[in-house]
């Protein structure tokens, strides 16, 4: 059967079956189609408790809707308005995960500026409760691993491996777990910059500074990308470190 | 003039006009339509009262003591005001027992009554056994010492509180436009006694306004929230149906931060009634020519006078809750400077 005005109807609730039979009867053909009601059957009340009971997911509680957050986040106010603190917070709170969900495209992209925490009239501490309701989707995998929580695990390997990060690698690095095609030298197997795909918004980001950057800054630049720095007397303490975050359950 | 003032009810206000009246020697009568004293929250057995979280017998028992007590009050129990005749200072008056008496000023402390939730058909009350008032929570408290589902005793999983059943809906007339003022605060306080004592027991309050004024918000919102868990919903419950399938009830609404309809399933749900003027107060405004809202049917205060116990008639004092929604303390100290009012009117000379 058709659906007049299927524009009203997000695809998701569109059932339709090659074959249907219900009480024994064969209804396939014209009444093979459900749309299933836009209606909230239950909360999930052990989401909602394994935030509350985490350690830096407590103040959800205190949460009174006033928006405060929202309206000083700037995600929120100069990039997406789907991204809403205050809604998450109580989204998370009756533990409506499919309403949760809608939003997984977007609700990992806090820049931490903390201002919702600052301002919070609650004391909710915002910033922190948000990570605890994406930290508790993903483990219960009801998202997918978010690109913030890839870059803080890429971040991670090269702050372990080197003692420190080199900007470039982190950046074609980044750049290619994205999914760009990165052009690297044949020997050193490093990326060279801008021969490859890069995206738009990077080579915009560039190179206007670039044209004005002191030679010698490229120049350490360039250096460090084809000879990674890293901490003295690093790889001593680069064992230490990877069997203690090997004990803790902190590497992956 | 007339060396006597009567007092018309004996809940909080009523009470405490009479035993500061009898205190400052004034001869006193004070007629209560019930058998007993103490009105609203004893009749009904409240079980905690906000805001100070006493026990009514705490607060209204040395009140009933001290004017039961004091030879200057005359109490009338099953007793009504059914005639009144004469001029400030010089009032005639006629009970129900045949009793004709002269006095000088008059108390009005005729009180409210509770919203009876069956006007409200679509939240099944008295349909489903499980779908209560928070009068019978209270009495569930203070009475049988336990919370369970009348449907089977068990203890629920879920509590749902509706809130404004009978107050801010026009649906039922211009009668109920106004907030019950005490609904928030006590289910709040509600919620919290129960999660003392039912830490597995889920409380979700559904509201359109938290409106725990004054210094009310810390202990009545904040608190409930941040250190019991109760949980807060907003959306007006339209419906309650009940589901053979699993032996609960579905609230209906709409969640209006999230912009979805719910039926959501709750065991135990409680309806957080509304106020309105008992009879006995449409009664007596009409006895004594006292001004009403004209929608509330409340009596209203003089407009010639900023406080708000002085009536449109000289010599008769309005306290409590037949002016519209009170909490008790303040039901107190009405009937308290209701009393300083009429004894001052009729120029007693203080004895005390």
């Amino acid at each position: 059967m058709a659906i007049h005005e299927r524009s009203l109807v997000e695809p998701e609730r569109i059932l339709r079956k090659e074959r249907l039979v219900v009480d024994g009867v064969d209804i396939s053909g014209d009444w093979n189609l459900i749309i299933l009601p836009r209606v909230i059957n239950d909360y999930d009340l052990d989401f909602a408790k394994e935030i509350v009971n985490s350690p830096d997911g407590k103040t959800i509680n205190q949460c009174y809707q006033c928006s405060y957050c929202t309206a000083s986040c700037p995600v929120h106010n100069y990039w997406d308005e789907r991204y809403n603190p205050r809604h998450f917070i109580y989204l998370a709170r009756l533990g409506m995960i499919d309403e949760l969900q809608k939003r997984a495209d977007v609700m990992w992209r806090c820049v931490s500026c903390h201002k919702c925490t600052h301002r919070c009239p609650k004391g909710v501490l915002v910033e922190e409760v948000l990570k605890v309701i994406l930290r508790t989707m993903a483990k219960k995998g009801l998202i997918d691993e978010y690109p913030s929580k890839k870059f803080d695990k890429f971040f991670t390997e090269s702050v372990v491996e080197y003692g420190r990060i080199e900007d470039g690698e982190l950046l074609f690095g980044w750049i290619e777990k994205q999914g760009y095609k990165v052009f690297k030298d044949p020997i050193l197997k490093k990326p060279i910059p801008f021969i490859g795909e890069t995206p738009e918004w990077l080579k915009q980001l560039t190179m206007k500074p670039l044209k004005s950057m002191n030679i010698d800054f490229l120049i350490l630049n360039a250096k460090h990308m084809l000879f990674h720095p890293r901490t003295k007397n690093w790889s001593k303490f680069k064992q230490v470190l990877r069997k203690v975050m090997q004990e803790e359950g902190a590497l992956h | 003039m007339a060396k006597s003032v009567l007092v018309v009810g004996g809940g909080p206000a009523g009470l405490a006009a009479a035993r500061t009246l009898g205190k400052l020697g004034v001869s006193t009568i004070l007629v209560e339509k019930d058998s007993q004293l103490g009105g609203n929250p004893i009749k009904n057995h409240y079980h905690t009262l906000i805001p100070r979280k006493l026990k009514p017998s705490q607060v209204i028992g040395p009140y009933i003591k001290d004017v039961e007590q004091n030879p200057n009050v005359k109490v009338l129990l099953n007793t009504e005001l059914t005639a009144c005749e004469g001029e400030p200072g010089e009032f005639r008056v006629t009970l129900s027992n045949g009793e004709k008496h002269e006095v000088g000023a008059i108390v009005v402390a005729t009180g409210f009554e509770h919203f009876d939730p069956r006007r409200k058909g679509e939240l099944g009350y008295g349909l489903y056994p499980d779908v209560i008032t928070n009068l019978e929570l209270e009495r569930m408290f203070s009475q049988e010492g336990k919370l369970y589902r009348p449907s089977n005793g068990q203890l629920p999983k879920r509590v749902a509180f509706v809130f404004c059943v009978g107050s801010r809906d026009r649906q039922l007339g211009v009668t109920n436009v106004h907030c019950c003022r005490y609904g928030c605060a006590l289910s709040g306080l509600q919620g919290m006694e129960i999660r003392e004592h039912y830490p597995d027991v889920d409380v979700f309050c559904y509201y359109m306004d938290v409106r725990t004024y004054g210094t009310w918000e810390y202990p009545f919102y904040w608190a409930p929230q941040e250190q019991y868990g109760v949980r807060y919903v907003r959306g007006r419950i339209a419906e309650i149906t009940y589901s053979p399938a699993d032996g609960r009830l579905r609230v209906k609404h709409e969640d209006t931060i999230v912009q979805r309809p719910a039926e959501v399933p709750m065991d135990l749900v409680v309806l957080v009634l509304g106020m309105e003027p008992s009879p006995g107060t449409k009664k007596v405004a009409k006895i004594l020519g006292l001004s009403q809202d004209p929608d509330s049917q409340f009596l209203v205060p003089s407009d010639e006078s900023g406080s708000n116990i002085i009536s449109n008639k000289p010599g008769i004092f309005i306290a409590g809750a037949c002016k519209g929604p009170i909490d008790i303390e303040s039901s107190f100290s009405e009937g308290e400077a209701a009393a300083a009012e009429a004894a001052t009117f009729i120029g007693a000379k203080v004895t005390v």
